[in-house]
């Protein structure tokens, strides 16, 4: 244990303080431990990537960031200070931009209501400045997808990736420090794709700190800095990208097994360590 | 989406002439399509009644006459201000069956307050009664709202049991606050609210106030038409074309300076005008006296909720989180909205509507009974559904559920009037409410 | 149907009554009630209680609680206490029957009160229902008008009462109509009997025919107040006469104004009297078919013929207006509130 923590520091010693520490977080649904003891860290302008199966609980853990779900136990640390995360608008404070696997976007609403649902701009009557929103929704995304058009239709009428542009910007817009991206490409064609991976590169250079959750190996090597794996609610160890190959990698989904150039977590084989 | 903005929606070629003018004003098709189906009825109204008996009306009939417009619109007020707040609450995903018990149960509070409390105790027609009352009725509405929403909201019971319940447990209460018995009569200052005439004082503004009040209808809207304009200029957003402005302002102060003139047309009863005549002692013309009774008060309040509801809901965070939520909950709570203390907000303010119609009904009726609105929760849900309230969540219009009311309280009218069979105007109603439904699904799924 | 016989003969037996006294003492009358949950039952116990005091007899009675099984052990144990005449307000009028065998059986003599019980042996005492419809049509051409354009606002169409009514309506209008003298100009029924229905339908009446309408006959009181909301509205109140039933305070207040003609009412204490004064003198032998005002009644559901005494309500108009402050139904506040000073004679 000691050694295990002593070369996780090294790792990381010349970095400063993480953005976000996630401390020995478990939750349970039911008797059903959803996410077991599981510790995760991102620094500034570091891409994180989240690997598992389906239920391996990399959404639960990430959810619990972005106050969605409240943790039974554990502690969250952003920039070395303990924060109380108890529900999306706690999260939202600290900085924290969620997009969703399903998009979460309020259908029936148009874009602009959409990029700043729950954070509406108000007129000095405190009435909603359509106008505004409108202006500003038109800027931002013009910088994420310069051919939308459809600033007055419900999002529900929108294409899977001018949907995820308006996921994107209204994550992006609000000078967010922390970034969550589960399955940012899942309902994207390849051009779509490639965009949200310039994207992502982009905000790394703004010092954003990104966690990104996916199943496409290919994104997380193309992507991520470091990769972190769970199975079975348990985190099965951490690597930077380039210490680690898709097989080992794979190994570590499918079979738990943590490589030598990785940092086991709990939740790896006793013998592979 | 505007035809001056080429770049962006270039003008279909094979587009027709209907369909680039609805682009061009931005006008809800679904909305004009309700107008036409209400005007379709009225003439028909019309007619036919006057096959059976010569009126002054349009076409011949007794309908299309400023008294049968006046009192139609009186009749709707109380279905059209409930109204209001059931669209909210569809969009929201919940249904709300308990409106009517409310507006029977709020009814017989105040008018019990009035009768066996305030006004033996100030005297009766003490100038505070009538407010006080009123104001202790929206109260007690409301907290029932807001007792419902928080059974749902916070104990998670679906809103259609907890609104059931209410709609047993409320029309209960009422009976076991008067024992069965009619509370009568309401306050002469508080009897206004109903429209109805209070001795020689009616619940009506008069000829002068309802031109004022039109003009600055027409001058509200040209305003607004003004600012839009403005505001989009200074964004730099796609614009109207100038002539679609024109016909949008013209034809609002048509509408508004008509409506006017409708309600200024129609006259004090002469058995009212004999009233004032003797009361006032004034010397009555040889060619007699005409009063006009102008917009009544009920109808002025449904206006005014109306505008304040469509306020609410297209201007305010409270309305955007109200749709959002309706749209996708799960998204809603992401995004931080609070949909719990929502939920409660929305139920409280249906609460308050109810009381609302629950003082013009019984301010009306002149008198309290525990049946008052009943079978009310059955016609606000179905003048929502008509006025394109969708039952999925999410999608519904204030404007347009209050048409749906006028439509419904046109069509029970307009066959009362024509001395239908009671069980004729039930199946046709009951037909009407399928088929608009089915209608509105055939537009939407086209437009799709 | 005799029912007129029935209803003449009953009113002449209301005058009478009052002067017979009963010969003998000491014998058991006996009341099983359905429920004392509702008000109105407390009303008929005082008044049935007190005539059978005032002859000397003894009171007894059980309260079936709603339950119908409870009211046939009632009755049971009522035939074992000794009662020599049993009235009944049965819970449900079929359950009940055998229980009305075991008295027959056992010689004790049965009378069902205001709810019917088909069987032969039991008298019947009741309001007559159809009447109520005869006397607003009654009052209406005697005390209002008897010619002229009449408005109908009927009670809800699912009501049997609402048909029942309309009948004896239009038995007492029908000459006048055949004549021409009447003429029917609106006829509705009003959803669940409510009055801001009745008033929606008055005003739609009013339009149709342009204010010309002389005299409406509304089915009951409450549907009253709503046609007297659209009369009001018109500035025809007052003028217009108004029929209606119960004897609800707001509509014996508008009697007293003047902007309803007619409440009919069926005041349950005369009921309740009636029938103790019938049951002492059954105990004292006298056989049903002896009774003053007694007929034939095969108005159920199953056909059955019964005596019966159909008791005639009592119309209140400004006239009589005292009935029902004296017999303290109303106290003078309520039923004089806003009238005129010496306007009503009942309110000085």
């Amino acid at each position: 244990m000691n050694a295990k923590k002593a070369s996780s520091a090294k790792v990381h010693e010349n970095r400063g303080t993480p953005l976000v520490e996630m401390k020995d977080i478990s939750i349970a649904f039911g008797g059903i431990k959803a996410v077991d003891h599981a510790s995760i860290d991102l620094y500034p302008g570091e891409v994180v990537g989240l690997l598992g199966h389906n239920g391996a609980g990399k959404s639960t853990l990430i959810k619990i960031l972005s106050g969605a779900y409240k943790r039974d136990h554990g502690e969250i640390f952003i920039e070395g200070k303990p924060v109380a995360i108890n529900n999306p608008r706690d999260a939202k404070a600290q900085g924290i931009e969620t997009i969703y696997q399903t998009l979460a976007l309020a259908d029936n609403v148009d874009a602009a209501a959409n990029l700043y649902l729950g954070r509406e701009l108000r007129t000095k009557f405190g009435t909603l400045d359509d106008v505004a929103m409108e202006a500003e929704c038109r800027k931002v995304m013009g910088r994420l997808n310069p051919n939308f058009r459809r600033f007055k239709e419900p999002v529900k009428a929108l294409s899977g990736g001018q949907r995820q542009s308006v996921a994107i910007a209204r994550a992006i817009h609000f000078n967010a420090r922390i970034l969550i991206m589960d399955e940012p490409t899942a309902a994207l064609g390849p051009q779509e794709t490639a965009q949200v991976g310039e994207l992502i590169k982009q905000l790394k250079a703004e010092g954003i700190g990104i966690f990104l959750i996916s199943h496409d190996l290919h994104d997380v090597f193309d992507l991520a800095d470091r990769l972190t794996v769970m199975k079975n609610g348990r985190v099965v160890g951490t690597a930077h990208t380039s210490d680690v190959d898709h097989d080992e990698v794979l190994g570590m989904i499918i079979a738990g097994k943590c490589p030598p150039n990785a940092i086991p977590g709990p939740g790896a084989l006793r013998s592979a360590a | 989406m505007t035809a001056v903005d080429n770049t962006q929606n270039p003008a279909r070629s094979d587009e027709g002439a209907i369909a680039r003018f609805l682009r061009a004003t931005e006008i809800d098709a679904r909305m004009l399509g309700m107008v036409a189906a209400l005007l379709i009825i009225w003439v028909g109204f019309d007619i036919y009644s006057g096959f059976l008996r010569d009126g002054e009306g349009l076409f011949g009939g007794s309908f299309l006459t400023p008294r049968n417009l006046w009192i139609l619109l009186v009749q709707t007020s109380s279905i059209a201000v409930m109204t209001t707040g059931m669209v909210l609450i569809i969009v929201m995903r919940h249904i709300d069956l308990s409106v009517g018990s409310i507006l029977g149960f709020t009814s017989v509070c105040i008018a019990t307050m009035q009768v066996f409390w305030l006004g033996p105790m100030l005297g009766v027609g003490h100038p505070s009664i009538w407010i006080v009352t009123l104001i202790l009725g929206l109260l007690l509405g409301g907290a029932i709202g807001a007792f419902h929403g928080t059974l749902i909201a916070y104990l998670g019971i679906p809103s259609f049991i907890v609104t059931l319940g209410g709609l047993i447990v409320w029309r209960g209460a009422a009976w076991a606050v008067i024992r069965g018995e009619t509370v009568a009569p309401m306050d002469k200052n508080f009897k206004l609210i109903g429209g109805g005439i209070s001795g020689i004082t009616p619940g009506s503004i008069g000829a002068t106030a309802s031109w004022i009040l039109g003009a600055v209808i027409c001058a509200a809207i040209i305003y607004a038409i003004y600012n839009n304009r403005v505001q989009r200029k200074r964004f730099n957003f796609p614009q109207r074309p100038m002539w679609a402005e024109y016909f949008l302002a013209i034809t609002g102060c048509i509408l508004a300076l008509g409506v006017t003139w409708l309600v200024n047309s129609y006259y004090w009863p002469k058995g009212v005008v004999d009233r004032y005549v003797q009361a006032t002692g004034i010397e009555v013309p040889p060619e007699g006296i005409n009063i006009a009774f102008g917009y009544s008060v009920p109808v002025l309040i449904a206006m005014g909720v109306g505008l304040g509801m469509s306020f609410l809901a297209t201007r305010t965070r409270f309305g955007r989180y109200v749709y959002a939520t309706g749209g996708n909950p799960e998204a809603a709570e992401l995004a931080g909205v609070n949909t719990k203390k929502l939920t409660v907000m929305i139920f409280a303010l249906m609460g308050v509507l109810a009381a609302i119609s629950a003082s013009i009904s019984s301010a009306r009726l002149d008198s309290a009974t525990n049946a008052l609105g009943q079978f009310d929760e059955l016609y606000v849900i179905a003048a929502a559904v008509i006025g394109g309230t969708s039952l999925a969540g999410g999608l519904g219009t204030i404007y347009g559920a209050m048409l749906g009311a006028l439509v419904m309280q046109s069509l029970q009218s307009g066959m009362t009037l024509l001395n239908f069979e009671s069980a004729t105007k039930d199946i046709v109603v009951g037909c009407v409410l399928v088929f608009a439904v089915f209608v509105d699904q055939v537009y939407r799924r086209r437009v799709k | 149907m005799n029912r007129k016989f029935l209803t003449l003969a009953a009113g002449a037996l209301m005058l009478g009554m009052s002067s017979m006294s009963a010969q003998a003492a000491g014998k058991n009358i006996c009341v099983s009630w359905k429920t004392f949950q509702e008000e109105r039952w407390k009303t008929d116990e005082a008044a049935i209680k007190a005539v059978v005091e005032a002859a000397g007899n003894k009171y007894v009675s059980a309260d079936a609680q709603g339950s119908a099984a409870k009211q046939l052990t009632d009755i049971e144990g009522l035939i074992t206490q000794g009662c020599n005449v049993i009235l009944v307000v049965a819970f449900d009028s079929d359950a009940i029957l055998p229980a009305f065998q075991a008295a027959a059986d056992a010689g004790v003599k049965m009378i069902s009160y205001d709810v019917l019980v088909e069987h032969p042996d039991a008298l019947y005492v009741t309001f007559d229902n159809v009447g109520v419809g005869r006397l607003m049509a009654k009052t209406m051409l005697e005390k209002g008008k008897s010619e002229g354009d009449f408005a109908f606002i009927k009670g809800d169409k699912g009501d049997p009462n609402a048909t029942f009514l309309f009948q004896g309506i239009m038995e007492v209008l029908k000459p006048n109509m055949d004549a021409g003298k009447i003429k029917n100009v609106c006829e509705t029924f009003t959803d669940g009997w409510k009055p801001d229905a009745a008033q929606k339908n008055m005003e739609q009446c009013l339009t149709s025919v342009n204010n010309k309408v002389d005299a409406v006959i509304s089915q009951n009181d409450g549907m009253a107040g709503g046609v007297v909301a659209a009369l009001e509205a018109q500035g025809l109140a007052g003028t217009v006469p108004v029929t209606g039933q119960d004897g609800d305070k707001a509509a014996l207040n508008r009697v007293a104004l003047g902007t309803q003609l007619v409440s009919v009412w069926k005041d349950a204490r005369v009921l309740g009297k009636a029938a103790a004064e019938f049951a002492n003198l059954i105990a004292d032998g006298k056989a049903a078919t002896e009774l003053p005002g007694v007929g034939k009644f095969s108005g159920g559901a199953k056909g059955v013929e019964v005596n019966a005494v159909l008791i005639p309500p009592n119309p209140i108009t400004r006239d009589n207006l005292s009935d029902v402050i004296d017999g303290g139904w109303i106290s003078k506040e309520e039923a004089c509130a806003g009238v005129a000073a010496g306007s009503v004679a009942a309110c000085n």
